[in-house]
């Protein structure tokens, strides 16, 4: 019946943000992990327009080979990297099990400021993420970015790090430290900045009960 | 080469390697295997993988590619090419092959000598495009064959395997790829092929390539796809998947979305067997009866048209075979937009459902998963997140311009394929009709004749070039009274900054490029002005000149695209600040020029440093000159 040959349980991930938050990136950065230690992974994305600050989902499957696509109710791992979107999507987690990774990030300022839509505030946003999470963690962006002297802020990076401890996804720290190091390096500000991302950033990463 | 090595010598081995590939970098991976000398391609989503991946590997000389002006111009390249005996790809979205199906069809008839595959990746959902036409009808049309792979994996072999049929029949051979299989990654097996490509071939000539009784060749097409028809090689696309199953139900499915049937299968726990047709045209009958024959409920699972379930239900409507078709209708799986597995959830309950019970399908009223689903509370509504133009974007600039000179009531203007689509929607406003590529001038015409109102097309550098011309032409020929408004970044920026003829940084292709300017006054447009987009109070008045003049009138809005921008330097100045001495809240700013890094924090116009990108057209903005620059 299953598709892979491990018989390991797929493991469904859900990433959520908006256009240049590194949605694609922190997915592929956790795909080539997996990869890299032979799991059979497969990951989808959507984009289009959304280089132009637009929602992107990718949908990331370790232990499946071929159908990134899963349905609502099936995500093991929800990582938001900005609350509305998170919020959105939240009715793809498994309900009773998933795990709710979030940021306190607001990147773009919705159309909704401008009076055209109504627009939740922030608080209102956290509790109903809170409602519909069975284990919900928190990372602190803000923290993490005024703690970052730089521009340029990889807020993925740092979550990638944060994400790799939990260990049931099995991403080992030092094979995902090598692929930041290999895979974000054509500029050597951005690679230094990258590598300091992922040492701090796991400690940015604490349960919400 | 192979991965098998000479014995002995020092050479690198050349093997096999297994590496994770998005769909579309898998199409490159099969052009490179199957040895293909010849490229061509227009940008366009979701197929852009394709062509950068190429744009690349002929930037370092591995094989010829080039974007094309156009999709038909692309064709036409690579169908005289592959009459050369050069193997030869052209790629294009959906809506390109509209442009190219004119070649296409005549080409049809005399086929080509060296293999021809034409990549054409469908976007279900229109997530990027204006429509999302099914390009499997294309196969009936053109009598050309069709293949639809499902995974990376299969989109690569699926290449190779068409480059020798189409040698095999002399046949183009398309292969379709939706954004489902271009855009997923997943792993392929791959030989690492790292030598350069040759498009050295010779065109023979025969009377059949020019004018006389084109209906033989018609008739000779039609003998090639019945021979296509019967070959076991391209029939072995279509793959009976758990045959072992001992329910008398079967899925019929296409390629593109067979791994989402497979898991929602798996996911029900559904005991049934699936037919995957990745050999969309020509269909055999012969093949699939012999399958069908064995069931007794055929339930048919496609995205967008029924185009297995008409041709299949008459195949088993012709070979009276005692089967019950269960289409799409009655499985309520809808005609439009994405297939997912959500949307196949409850299309599957249906088929696990007894068919024969004339309850299973009785629905009063179809229930509707909201667009996007909500949770929680009814007074916490979500509002949608919609693309906007980036911050920095010169875009801005000329929309404010002409947004000062015209208005809503007063003034129509048509707008075209590009980023420059979203200037349409509120709060910027400028574009009230979308079309096709190079459409805004045509309808321009349209629409002068037709209204007593002044008409200002806008259209952006690569469009056009793409389809602009012809209308710009016709607007001389006959003094339509129109202005056009060329929004001039000098690249494809929509789809990720391809170049276009007007680009001019590009020395590695040797182009020589295209100057707008010179172009449109050789046309014959009398009134030219070309400006930078930060002009924007001398260019407002401008507008309203151009819209004055009698006759055609162009304004060529020159500015950089800030994500271009961005690829060369992460830190592009100091942002401007806002004196809040002199501001006085108009909002111009902050709700008409539409910024998204001018945010309002305690009432106060701020700008966002983190985000902004020192464009500083905002400062030509404000009319009370409260935007204050600092130096770079």
């Amino acid at each position: 019946m299953s598709q892979n040959i491990d018989n390991e349980k797929p493991i469904n991930i859900a990433i959520i943000g908006l256009g240049g938050q590194g949605v694609i990136t922190l997915t592929k950065l956790i795909a080539n992990v997996s990869f890299g230690l032979g799991k059979k992974v497969c990951y989808n994305e959507i984009h289009g327009l959304s280089q132009r600050g637009g929602s992107v989902q990718s949908l990331l499957r370790i232990n499946e080979a071929e159908n990134p696509v899963f349905a609502a109710k099936d995500a093991d791992y929800i990582i938001g990297l900005e609350k509305l979107e998170t919020l959105r999507y939240l009715y793809l987690a498994k309900g009773s099990t998933a795990k709710v990774i979030i940021t306190n990030k607001y990147l773009i300022r919705p159309t909704s400021d401008l009076g055209y839509e109504q627009f939740p505030d922030e608080d209102a946003i956290m509790l109903e993420i809170k409602k519909h999470s069975s284990e919900l963690y928190l990372f602190d962006a803000l923290g993490f970015e005024e703690n970052t002297k730089t521009k340029f802020k990889p807020l993925n990076v740092a979550v990638f790090s944060a994400i790799t401890t939990f260990q049931e996804l099995g991403l080992p720290t030092n094979k995902a430290e090598n692929l930041v190091n290999e895979y974000l390096g054509r500029n050597m500000i951005i690679r230094q900045i990258n590598k300091k991302a992922f040492k701090d950033g796991s400690k940015w990463l604490r349960k919400l009960e | 080469m192979t991965s098998v090595n000479n014995a002995g010598d020092n050479e690198e081995i050349h093997t096999k390697e297994t590496q994770l590939l998005m769909g579309n970098r898998a199409v490159v991976q099969g052009l490179l295997e199957a040895k293909v000398g010849l490229t061509t391609a227009y940008p366009g989503t979701p197929s852009t993988e394709i062509q950068m991946q190429l744009y690349k590997l002929s930037n370092k000389g591995q094989l010829y590619f080039e974007f094309s002006v156009n999709e038909k111009v692309a064709l036409e390249i690579a169908a005289a090419s592959a009459l050369s005996g050069v193997r030869s790809a052209v790629i294009m979205k959906h809506v390109g092959l509209n442009v190219a199906s004119d070649p296409l069809m005549a080409l049809a008839y005399f086929g080509v000598v060296g293999g021809m595959v034409l990549v054409v990746v469908d976007d279900p959902g229109c997530l990027s495009s204006q429509n999302e036409q099914d390009s499997r009808f294309w196969g009936k049309f053109s009598h050309l064959p069709i293949l639809e792979p499902s995974t990376s994996q299969e989109v690569k072999d699926t290449i190779v395997k068409a480059f020798e049929l189409s040698e095999r029949y002399n046949s183009v051979f398309i292969v379709r790829l939706t954004n489902y299989t271009s855009l997923n990654t997943s792993e392929v097996e791959k030989n690492v092929v790292e030598e350069k490509m040759n498009k050295d071939g010779e065109f023979f000539k025969d009377v059949r390539y020019i004018v006389p009784a084109r209906y033989v060749y018609h008739k000779e097409l039609h003998g090639k796809i019945k021979a296509i028809r019967a070959d076991k090689e391209f029939l072995g696309f279509n793959e009976l998947r758990y045959s072992d199953s001992k329910s008398n139900k079967l899925i019929v499915t296409q390629g593109s979305i067979f791994p989402m049937v497979e898991y929602t299968r798996n996911f029900g726990k559904l005991d049934i067997a699936i037919l995957k047709v990745s050999a969309i045209h020509p269909l055999s009958e012969e093949q699939l009866c012999e399958i069908i024959k064995n069931y007794k409920y055929i339930y048919f699972v496609e995205e967008l048209e029924s185009y297995l379930e008409d041709e299949i239900s008459a195949i088993i409507a012709k070979n009276n075979l005692n089967v019950k078709i269960i289409g799409k209708e009655k499985l309520r799986i809808p005609q439009e937009n994405k297939i997912t597995p959500d949307v196949l959830l409850e299309p599957f309950t249906l088929i696990a459902a007894d068919p024969d019970d004339e309850n299973t399908f009785r629905y009063e009223e179809i229930p509707q998963l909201p667009f996007e689903p909500v949770i929680g509370r009814e007074d916490l509504l979500l509002p949608r997140t919609l693309p906007r133009l980036c911050d920095g974007c010169s875009h801005r600039g000329a929309f404010y311009s002409i947004k000062r000179a015209t208005s809503v009531s007063t003034h129509i203007l048509p707008s075209d394929i590009g980023c420059y689509a979203l200037g349409q929607v509120s709060p910027i406003e400028v574009g009230d009709f979308w079309l096709c590529m190079g459409a805004s001038i045509g309808t321009a015409i349209g629409f002068s004749l037709t209204n007593n109102k002044p008409v200002i097309a806008i259209i952006g550098d690569g469009t056009f070039f793409h389809a602009g011309i012809p209308p710009l032409i016709d607007a001389v020929l006959y003094n339509h009274n129109i202005t056009v408004a060329i929004l001039n970044n000098r690249l494809t920026a929509m789809t990720g900054g391809q170049p276009t003829p007007s680009s001019n940084e590009d020395s590695s292709q040797n182009q020589t490029p295209v100057d707008i300017e010179e172009l449109v006054k050789a046309i014959g447009v009398k009134w030219v002005k070309s400006v930078r987009v930060e002009d924007v109070k001398e260019n407002t008045k401008l507008v309203r000149e151009a819209m004055d003049f009698e006759g055609p009138s162009v304004m060529i809005f020159n500015g950089e695209c800030v994500v271009e921008l961005y690829k060369h330097d992460f830190d592009l100045g100091e942002p401007p600040y806002v004196d809040q001495e002199i501001c006085n809240h108009c909002g111009i700013c902050f709700i008409e020029f539409d910024c998204p890094s001018i945010v309002k924090v305690e009432g106060r116009i701020e700008i966002k440093e983190e985000t902004c990108s020192a464009c500083n057209i905002c400062v030509n903005v404000c009319p009370q000159e409260a935007i204050i620059p600092r130096k770079k």
